[in-house]
Formats: structure tokens, C-alpha cells, sequence
């Protein structure tokens, strides 16, 4: 066996590792980057999830012919560093080349093997990424702190790295960062090898691999970046006269502009506009399209005749009782709000967005400036650079009307379902920071596509706006709130601190009549809803009910069928104004436990509209999961535990069955072992996933929350790894006092993370980053330390075989921890998923007693 | 206008028709013996007679024509058609004709398919239940915004002989003009009352209206105010509202008060109610032997 690395070819090898470690990780944003923008984000999440199961074939494989890796490490180490780009690059192009199409995963058995397909595809780089890595690992197992430094910090701040990239590469090009780390890692391995033919190999390998994804592709007619027919912005291609006025790559999305005639946005528009208004405006918007989605409509500067369909807007009901206001609108979107409160007589506005990207499209772009005679540069305009919500959070001003219309919502179908993403602006603590933010007798004003049936985000922001108010000690509760809604359209809330004076809801009842809107809660008005408990169980039956059952009527007849005639209120309505009345005077909890889904209030700790399904409701809709095509993604995470689980089984159990009498025979404590490594890997994947979506808070954006968590996280407990490697021999005094304090500060943060993250919030962003990195750094530095300190102990233990299985247990825990996150957000907070990290580093305390049992000798 | 479509129309059919002619399934291209009319009455009430009647009089395929019936089966146990006129319209209707080829086999499953351009033929389920809303009487102006497949417009021709359907995406509405005027040339009389057009919905079709029936089945976040102005009426207007496979159907009524107001009333085909599919029964003999949909 070749002697360990001397010096300065040790220092090569570890950037080496690094790199490599780096380009793993690059690759794995750039492929869910590749989903996000050609098919949908969370069937990326997905693939991405199953694909590092890679790394536990690799490992398993090398842990099964051990003694022939050992023995073999550098060829091994250096054929998979040169695969590795041509295999991604090889990968990814075969699977643009098999696009599956996820609406008709249920419809088209053939869409499932297409997934398959991607899942093996992508599956291969990350196997031989890993390849590297444990080969890597196996030699240099007596030191592993160091290189386990290396690998975190590398990948730490590869992951910054490929945060730049996205500022120049659109997702179709993205591929082409991790190939650059990678060829990084492949010189500085060839220099650690002080191989010049190893150097020359590398370098024709990077060519093969960039030209195949350039101009390979371009000869070969290959797609790079095959977006789905489903998608908005295929639609607006397809538009006979469409044109892209605007694109621009930008790690908050690959925003893009089409212009066309056959594009129209008035959202909830009344039914009457058609009965009062002369026309509707003609090739009057423009649509943005974010990751492919939308379309966001970018309204044209139009002339005042031609806006009165404003009048007839929902999300303008508000100035008919305050014509002279004072506005702030929480995000921006494609400006229709602003547009409207300018049109309205607003005497302000001011416009926030989370998203930096649109705001400088609007403020930067001539094509776009023009169309909208420069809305954002307007006199009566003021643009406020950050999070609307984060913004009044800290401010003193005070607003007559706050407007939060359909963010994040384009309101036309989602083919692909929804993913589960944190709405932070839809939380109760954001309600009571637009409340708090109000003059006296300001009116917040929010409004949300009612397009579902049962109903559910609607009822959720109910419930949410309703425990705002009583949060704030709202003394006039019932009289509070005024809420319309349309029929399968638009529900729009009204809030008014003190409550709405009678001539108020006078005034608001007569507009919403006007506008043959339906009213859902009215101050002093209290509807007949003596037939809640029918709908409820009609609703129950059209979910769970038996299928080929006939929806039928109190009489037994068929709805909708000759002679059922429609019932005078629609049940979606009748349960809303229950809903109401439940909220303000009745028994909310009841009606939230009788109900069809899950109904609790969006919070800090739970900010989703997703997972309406009450997960011990799963298995009653497996037979049916087509009707749940808007909670893909919410099923997609069940999927990906499932299949991580059983994949991981299996990987584990493999070297089980090969070694279990041979060389593991002389291993004591092996579940002790394995439980060891399980709960690192299961616990600190958690603690990253569940840090993204809860720094989002805080930075108001998942792109660079996941950026920062990923290189503060890595590169902390890279530094923690390095003080490990000093603290090796007093490991078994001072494990015990880390773990402890792991513990310590999860279930601290688990608890109260979410106020300090809403505190950070409210700083400028250049001190928020350094703050976000100053709280990841306690249990990122601690976490970096059991890994390197139980792998080490493995190695001098001479427990060879263990030393890789284990490694491949912490990668096969980690799928299963991430994708655990999310059901235990959704379900019980993002907080519970930080206790139960916190739980397992203590249950890894006594396992790592059973590690450092000695081997029996043969 | 009219003149000009006409062009358009046989201009279209020999580009598109010819490129259709050999994509259609063999249903289309056997001769009709017996042209379609408004009385034309196939027997409804044994399978086997169904089979028979059709192949004779309409040269249509055997196994689609049992699939056919056992579809409508299952509509009629799930409350999805209950006119006659709409089954009859059904059984009339060479679903597999509008299917793209890779998906023929699948015609008379539960499920909406793929046709291409990010578009879906609805489910036939769905499209009974659509056509039996409409209440479509001999004579009814029907307009459909979203062409699409061509098969809702397909089995409103069975129904009314005065079919106007526009078509945004213009690749889509010339191949699926192409099955009309290659069924057409087969015999099927009965389409020719259905007038095609690609061009941007959202202001219907001005020439032609008022309309006594809309149907919307493209995406958009509003009902278009110049539909709602062409329909006549009383007249109704049906839209799909969500993602395939998950959709609500909103009807829409323009009503006329006493005091000659209008009034617009926002319904739900399905009465707010997404109806979970009854599986497509085999049926082996007179026995159910399985289900066709996985």
C-alpha cells in the first residue's frame, strides 16, 4: 500500500477532495435547477434525494471488496475522477432526451418508467463521485478529519460558488460549473499524483465532456434542457405572435419576459364587467415567467379609459372606502396591484418584493420601463428593496391600506402540482405585522385564488388571519373582517382594526353586489349554515368515499344529473360562511377536526399552504391519488421515503449478508455502529434541510438561505472537524460533552429559532448575513466533530469494513432525514424536525460506546 | 370572412388531411354506409346489437365500438350523461379519432391524454358530463374556445348542426382540422357543421354570435367579458377550472330577471363535487371481469 501523501501533495490531495466534493454538490443544485426551470422543482427535490443514494451504492460496493479497493484505491480514485464529468454531462443529456411528464404520471404507465429512468441517469455521477470520495477516504482513513475538513469546506464553498454561476449561466448551461470545479479537482489530482498523463487525461476528458454538452448537442439535435409542454412559458412560445422582450439568469430564477396579444390578466374579474364595460383592453400585457412559470402579468401603460376594468377587480375593493390612501403593497409580482392603487386615486404607494431580480427587471430594463411608463419610477411610487413583510416589521410607518393580492401565484393550473414551500408572507405573524402596520382605520386588504374544491387554502388563510387578529387583542373581532368570494375564482379578506363602522359594511356590501360577488362574512350578518354538517359529510365521501359511488343529494338523487337542480348557495360558500362563524363565535377546533383536510393556521413554525392531507389519511387515497394532483408534491416526499427507506435497507443490509461471518464476524458493536451513523447522517441532513426553509425568515429567499446554510453549515463543521482531528485520543471524555450540547442547542433553536430569525429579519441585509452565519456556527462547528472523531476510531480500530459501511449508512440516513423534514415540518413545525435532530445526537452518545469496542482478535 | 375561412378550410385540407389521413385509425377511413342525421337511432340497450348495428352502418372498428359501450356503461351507473340525445351523441363519436396514435389504445380509458402542444383530451367522463350541462337542443349556436383534440366539438355535432370552435395554438388547430375534413371525406357528414378557426379566443367569435352555448376549456385568470357578451340570453357557459385530472367545472348562466336585469349565476357542474371515476369494467360476457384502468 502506497505510504500516506507527503506534505505538499497532501495539501493537493485535500483541495482535491475538496473540489470534487465540491463539484458533487454543484451538480446536485444545477440538476434541481434543470427541474425547477424544464419541469417542476419538486420532482427535482426528488430525483436529486434518490440520486445521492449513489453515494450508498458506492459505498456498499467498496465495503463488500474492501481488501481489492484498498489495494486498488489509486486507479479507482483516479478512473471515476475522469468519469465523472463525462458521466454527468452524459447523464443528463440522455435524461433531457427522456422527459417524463408528470401529469400523466398516473394516467400513463409509461411516465413512471420514464422517472425511473431519470432516477438511474442521474444516479450514475453521484455513484462515481463517491467512488472517488471513498476510495479517497479508505486510504487516508487514519487521518480522516483532515480530509473530511476538506470535503466539507469544499463543498461549503463550492456551493458559493455555484451562487455565481447562476448569475451568468441560464439552468440549460448550469451543468457547466460543477464540470469546472471538477476539472479543478482533476488537475489538482494529477499534481498530487505528480502524473502528467494523468494531467493530459483530465484535461481531454473536460473537452469531451463540454463539447458533448455544446456542440455535440447542437450537431446531434439534442435537447439540453427539455421543458415540459405543461409549462406557462411553453404556452406563451407557442403563441403566434410571441416574442421574448426580456430574459435574464439570476439564482432567484430564470426570469423571462414574452410579449403577445393573446395574453389577459384581470384576476377574479367580475362577471358584470362584461354587462357594463365597452371593451376589455387589447394587447395590453406582457407575461413573467420565473423558472418557466407563470405567466405574472406585466400590465401597459394604458390610458385611464381603458383601466376602468379596475373597478371590477377584487383587490380594489378596499379603496371604495378609502379613495386618498396611503398604500403599501407586500410584493410587487407583475405590478397590477400598483397599477390599481395608482388607478384608484392612491396618494402613495409603496412596492416591496423578496425577489431583487423583478424589481431590477422593472427598474433596469428599458423594453420593460417603457411598456409600464416606468411604474416603478412614478412620483407617487416608492420602492422599497426587500420583503414587504420583513419591511413593516421594523418600520414606523402606518398605511391606510395593505395589499397582499395572489403573491406567488400565477392562478392558472399547476399541471405539476405544488411544492411544498414556505409562504412566510401569509403567516400569522406576518397577518399581526400588516395589522400592527395599519393606520386606526386602515384596512388590509388580502386576496387568494379560490380555485380549489373542497376548499382549503382559503379556509387556512382564514383561520390564519383570524388568529392574527385575536393574537393582537382585536377588541371588535366579529366585526372585523369583511370577506367576498367568486366562485371558483378569487376570496378576498378584508381587515380593519376596531372593526367596520355600519356605514363601512354598508358601503362594502352594496360594491360586492355590485360586482355579484359572494358574500362570505359581513359584520352583524349571520348565516343560515344549518346545512354544514351535510357538506361536511358530502365532502368526506367525495374523498374518501368508495369509488363508483354516486355523489347523490339529501333525496338519493345524483347532483348535476337530470332534475338534481343546483342548490341556492354552493357548498363551497355555505362552508365558507360556517367557517366564519366558527371562527369568530363558534367552536373553530370542531369544525377543523370534522373537516375533509388538515385546516390549521399558517404559522412561523408551519408556513405552508400544502399537506392539506392528514398524513394517517394517506392510505385511504392511494387508489386515487389522480384527484391529488395539486399536493404532488406533498406526495412526492412520502414517495421519496419510502423508496430511500427500502433502497437503504437493502444498502445496508448488503454488507450485512456478504460479511456478517466473515471480517465482520471479528467486529463488536456493529448496531451500535450503525446506530451511530445512522443518527449523524439522519440528524445532520435534517438540521440543514429544516435551517434552509426556516432561514428564509430571515433572508427572505430560498436561493440564498440555501446558500448560506450550505456554505456556513459545511465550512463550520469542517472547522470542526479539523479541531476533532486534535481531540482525537480524548474522544471518548469529549464526545459525550458535544453531543450534549448538540442537543442543547437544537432543542434550544427547535424552540425559538423562528423569533430570532423574525428579529434578524428586520436588519439591514449586510448585518443579517454575518448574523444568520453567527447562529448556523455553534451547532454547525459541534456537528462537524462526531463524524471524523467515529470514522477515525473506526480506522484505528482496524475495523476497515466497518469504516465504509458506515460512511454509506450516514449517506443512505441522509435521504431518508431529508426527506423527513418536510412531513414533520407540515405536520407538527419545522421546530419538532430540529428537537428530533437534537434527540438523535443524544441517542448517538451511547452508540459511540459501542463503537470503540475493540476487534476480537481472528 | 365566411369565404375566406372556406379557403382557408380546403387550402388546410390538403396539407393537413394528407398528413392525417395516415394517423387516423382504420374507423375513419372505412366507408359509411349509412350517413349521419339527426333521427339516426343505433340501438343503445344490448352490446352486442350496438357492435353490430355500427360496424354495418358506420364500418367502425369492433373492439373500439365495445369499449365505446362500455365506457358509456359506466357513464350512465355514475350519473356523467343522462340524455339520450348525449349517449346517442357518444356512441356516435370515434373518440379513437381524435386520440394521437401512441395513446388509440387507451381511447375509452377513465383518463385525460396527452395530444400534444401541453393540451389534454379530456376524459370521456368529463366531456359527457360537460355535453349533457350544456343542454344543447337541434338548432342550439355552440361555440368552443380550445379546439384542441376536436372530440368535444365532435360529439356537439351529434347534437347541433351550428359548431364554431377556435383553436389558439395554431399547429394544433390545423392537424386537428385535418381529422375533421379526413373524417369528413370518409363520410362522416356530420362535422361539417363544425367551423374551425385558430386565433385568440378570448374575444370569441364576433361574426357568428350571439352563442347560445360557450364552452372554455383553455386556462385564463377570468371569464372573457367579450364571451359573456356574445352569449345570448339564458345562454350557458361551461369552464374548466384546474389542473387535469382534478378539475371543477364552472357553469355559468346568463340569467334575464323579471325587471329585465341580467343576472350571472356561478354554478358547478358537479355541484362543487369532483366525482372520483368509476373504473372502465371489462366486461367478459355479461360478467365483470376486472377493470381496464390500472
Amino acid at each position: 500500500m502506497p505510504a500516506m501523501p507527503a506534505a505538499r501533495s497532501g495539501a493537493l490531495l485535500y483541495v482535491a477532495v475538496g473540489l470534487l466534493a465540491g463539484a458533487v454538490i454543484a451538480l446536485q443544485i444545477a440538476v434541481m435547477r434543470i427541474f425547477a426551470a424544464g419541469n417542476w422543482a419538486h420532482f427535482g427535490s426528488f430525483i436529486v434525494s434518490i440520486a445521492m443514494l449513489g453515494v450508498g451504492i458506492s459505498s456498499t460496493v467498496m465495503c463488500v471488496r474492501q481488501p481489492w479497493f484498498a489495494r486498488h484505491w489509486r486507479g479507482v480514485a483516479s478512473a471515476a475522477l475522469l468519469a465523472f464529468g463525462p458521466v454527468a454531462v452524459g447523464a443528463n443529456l440522455l435524461a433531457q432526451q427522456l422527459p417524463f411528464n408528470a401529469i400523466f404520471l398516473i394516467a400513463d404507465s409509461s411516465q413512471k418508467w420514464r422517472l425511473a429512468a431519470n432516477f438511474v441517469l442521474y444516479l450514475l455521477p453521484f455513484m462515481v463521485g463517491s467512488l472517488f470520495l471513498g476510495a479517497v477516504f479508505l486510504e487516508t482513513r487514519r487521518e480522516f478529519a483532515r480530509v473530511y475538513f476538506a470535503d466539507l469546506a469544499g463543498c461549503g464553498l463550492c456551493g458559493l460558488a455555484m451562487l455565481g454561476g447562476m448569475w451568468v449561466f441560464t439552468p440549460e448551461y448550469l451543468i457547466l460549473v460543477p464540470l469546472a470545479l471538477w476539472l479543478l479537482a482533476g488537475v489538482a489530482w494529477a499534481a498530487t499524483l505528480a502524473s502528467v498523463r494523468l494531467l493530459l487525461g483530465i484535461l481531454l476528458c473536460a473537452a469531451l465532456a463540454v463539447s458533448a454538452h455544446t456542440w455535440l448537442a447542437d450537431t446531434l439535435g439534442l435537447t439540453r434542457l427539455a421543458v415540459s409542454e405543461y409549462k406557462g412559458v411553453s404556452y406563451a412560445e407557442r403563441f403566434p405572435d410571441a416574442r421574448r422582450v426580456y430574459e435574464r439568469a439570476t439564482p432567484f430564477g430564470h426570469l423571462e419576459v414574452y410579449a403577445s396579444s393573446y395574453l389577459h390578466f384581470a384576476p377574479g374579474l367580475s362577471d358584470n364587467a362584461a354587462l357594463n364595460l365597452p371593451e376589455m383592453p387589447e394587447n395590453a400585457y406582457l407575461g413573467l415567467y420565473i423558472d418557466g412559470d407563470g405567466p405574472i402579468g406585466i400590465l401597459r401603460d394604458l390610458p385611464p379609459a381603458q383601466t376602468a376594468y379596475f373597478d371590477y377587480l377584487p383587490t380594489t375593493l378596499p379603496f371604495a372606502l378609502r379613495p386618498k390612501a396611503e398604500v403599501f403593497v407586500v410584493q410587487f409580482g407583475g405590478g397590477l396591484s400598483t397599477a390599481g392603487a395608482l388607478r384608484k386615486g392612491a396618494t402613495r404607494v409603496t412596492v416591496a418584493d423578496g425577489n431583487p431580480a423583478v424589481l431590477a427587471a422593472f427598474r433596469d430594463d428599458d423594453y420593460l420601463k417603457r411598456f409600464t411608463g416606468d411604474l416603478l419610477g412614478q412620483p407617487r411610487v416608492e420602492v422599497v428593496d426587500q420583503d414587504g413583510r420583513v419591511f413593516l416589521s421594523h418600520t414606523a410607518r402606518r398605511f391606510d391600506v395593505i395589499d397582499l393580492s395572489l403573491a406567488d401565484s400565477a392562478g392558472l393550473s399547476s399541471p405539476g402540482g405544488f411544492a411544498i414551500a414556505e409562504k412566510y408572507n401569509y403567516t400569522r405573524e406576518a397577518m399581526e405585522t400588516y395589522m400592527r402596520a395599519l393606520r386606526d382605520d386602515g384596512v388590509l386588504a388580502v386576496t387568494l385564488w379560490n380555485k380549489e374544491e373542497p376548499p382549503k387554502s382559503v379556509l387556512r388563510l382564514y383561520a390564519t388571519m383570524v388568529e392574527a387578529a385575536r393574537a393582537r387583542g382585536e377588541p371588535a373581532l366579529e366585526r372585523a373582517f369583511f370577506v367576498v368570494s367568486s366562485y371558483l375564482s378569487t376570496a378576498t379578506v378584508l381587515y380593519r382594526p376596531g372593526g367596520f363602522t355600519p356605514e363601512e359594511t354598508a358601503v362594502l356590501s352594496a360594491r360586492a353586489r355590485a360586482l355579484s360577488f359572494d358574500e362570505i362574512q359581513v359584520p352583524g350578518v349571520h348565516p343560515d349554515t344549518s346545512g354544514l354538517a351535510a357538506e361536511m359529510a358530502a365532502y368526506r365521501a367525495q374523498l374518501f368515499g368508495a369509488r363508483g359511488d354516486a355523489p347523490a343529494g339529501e333525496d338519493g338523487e345524483a347532483f348535476g344529473a337530470e332534475g338534481g337542480e343546483a342548490p341556492a348557495v354552493m357548498p363551497s360558500v355555505l362552508l365558507a360562511r360556517a367557517a366564519w362563524q366558527a371562527l369568530l363565535v363558534g367552536d373553530w377546533p370542531a369544525f377543523a377536526r370534522e373537516y375533509v383536510y388538515d385546516l390549521h393556521a399558517l404559522s412561523n413554525q408551519r408556513p405552508y399552504f400544502a399537506a392539506y392531507l392528514r398524513p394517517s389519511d394517506l392510505p385511504r387515497v392511494l387508489d386515487r391519488l389522480d384527484q391529488l394532483q395539486d399536493e404532488w408534491g406533498y406526495v412526492l416526499v412520502w414517495a421519496t421515503l419510502a423508496i430511500a427507506c427500502c433502497a437503504g435497507a437493502v444498502l445496508v443490509a448488503l454488507p450485512a449478508v456478504f460479511g456478517w461471518r466473515g471480517l465482520l464476524a471479528r467486529c463488536p458493536g456493529k448496531l451500535g455502529t450503525l446506530a451511530y451513523f445512522a443518527c449523524l447522517g439522519a440528524g445532520y441532513i435534517m438540521v440543514e434541510v429544516v435551517l434552509i426553509s426556516h432561514f428564509v425568515l430571515a433572508l427572505s429567499n430560498a436561493t440564498v438561505s440555501a446558500t448560506v446554510l450550505i456554505t456556513g453549515m459545511l465550512v463550520f463543521s469542517g472547522l470542526g472537524s479539523l479541531v476533532a482531528d486534535r481531540l482525537l485520543d480524548r474522544a471518548a471524555q469529549v464526545l459525550p460533552v458535544v453531543f450534549v450540547a448538540i442537543a442543547v442547542l437544537l432543542i434550544t433553536y427547535g424552540l425559538a429559532l423562528d423569533h430570532a430569525l423574525a428579529w434578524v429579519g428586520t436588519l439591514p441585509y449586510g448585518w443579517r448575513l454575518p448574523c444568520c452565519f453567527l447562529l448556523i456556527l455553534p451547532p454547525a462547528f459541534l456537528m462537524g466533530m462526531p463524524m471524523p472523531m467515529g470514522m477515525t476510531w473506526l480506522a484505528r480500530l482496524g475495523k476497515e469494513q466497518m469504516f465504509l459501511w458506515a460512511w454509506g449508512v450516514n449517506g443512505c440516513l441522509s435521504v431518508i432525514g431529508a426527506a423527513l423534514v418536510p412531513l414533520l415540518a407540515t405536520s407538527f413545525g419545522l421546530g419538532s424536525a430540529l428537537v428530533l435532530a437534537g434527540a438523535l445526537y443524544l441517542l448517538a452518545l451511547p452508540a459511540f460506546r459501542a463503537l470503540l469496542r475493540p476487534m476480537t482478535p481472528a | 370572412m365566411e369565404n375566406q375561412h372556406l379557403k382557408r378550410r380546403s387550402l388546410l385540407t390538403g396539407v393537413a388531411a394528407v398528413a392525417a389521413a395516415t394517423a387516423l385509425p382504420r374507423v375513419a377511413r372505412a366507408a359509411i354506409a349509412t350517413p349521419f342525421s339527426f333521427d339516426l337511432e343505433p340501438p343503445l340497450v344490448d352490446r352486442a346489437e350496438f357492435v353490430e348495428w355500427m360496424a354495418k352502418n358506420r364500418g367502425e372498428d369492433r373492439a373500439f365500438l365495445e369499449q365505446r359501450y362500455d365506457r358509456l356503461q359506466a357513464m350512465v351507473e355514475r350519473n356523467d350523461v343522462w340524455d339520450d340525445a348525449v349517449k346517442r351523441a357518444f356512441m356516435l363519436t370515434p373518440r379513437e379519432a381524435f386520440v394521437q396514435k401512441i395513446n388509440r389504445s387507451h381511447s375509452y380509458d377513465h383518463n385525460f391524454l396527452d395530444i400534444g402542444y401541453g393540451v389534454t383530451i379530456s376524459g370521456p367522463h368529463l366531456v359527457g358530463r360537460m355535453t349533457n350541462s350544456l343542454d344543447l337542443k337541434l338548432g342550439d349556436k355552440v361555440l368552443e374556445i380550445g379546439t384542441g383534440s376536436g372530440y368535444q366539438s365532435a360529439v356537439l355535432a351529434h347534437l347541433t348542426d351550428k359548431v364554431w370552435s377556435i383553436e389558439i395554438i395554431k399547429p394544433l388547430a390545423e392537424r386537428t382540422r385535418g381529422t375533421y375534413d379526413q373524417l369528413i371525406a370518409a363520410g362522416y357528414d356530420e362535422f361539417k357543421a363544425i367551423q374551425t378557426k385558430s386565433d385568440d379566443g378570448y374575444y370569441g367569435w364576433e361574426e357568428f354570435a350571439p352563442f347560445d352555448k360557450i364552452i372554455v376549456t383553455c386556462g385564463i385568470d377570468h371569464v372573457p367579458p367579450p364571451l359573456l357578451k356574445q352569449l345570448t340570453p339564458n345562454g350557458v357557459m361551461l369552464v374548466p377550472v384546474g389542473p387535469p385530472g382534478a378539475q371543477r367545472v364552472l357553469k355559468i348562466v346568463k340569467g334575464i330577471e323579471a325587471d329585465g336585469s341580467t343576472r350571472i349565476a356561478r354554478t358547478d357542474i358537479y355541484n362543487g363535487r369532483i366525482v372520483p371515476f368509476v373504473p372502465f369494467r371489462k366486461l367478459d360476457g355479461d360478467r365483470i371481469s376486472g377493470t381496464h384502468n390500472g
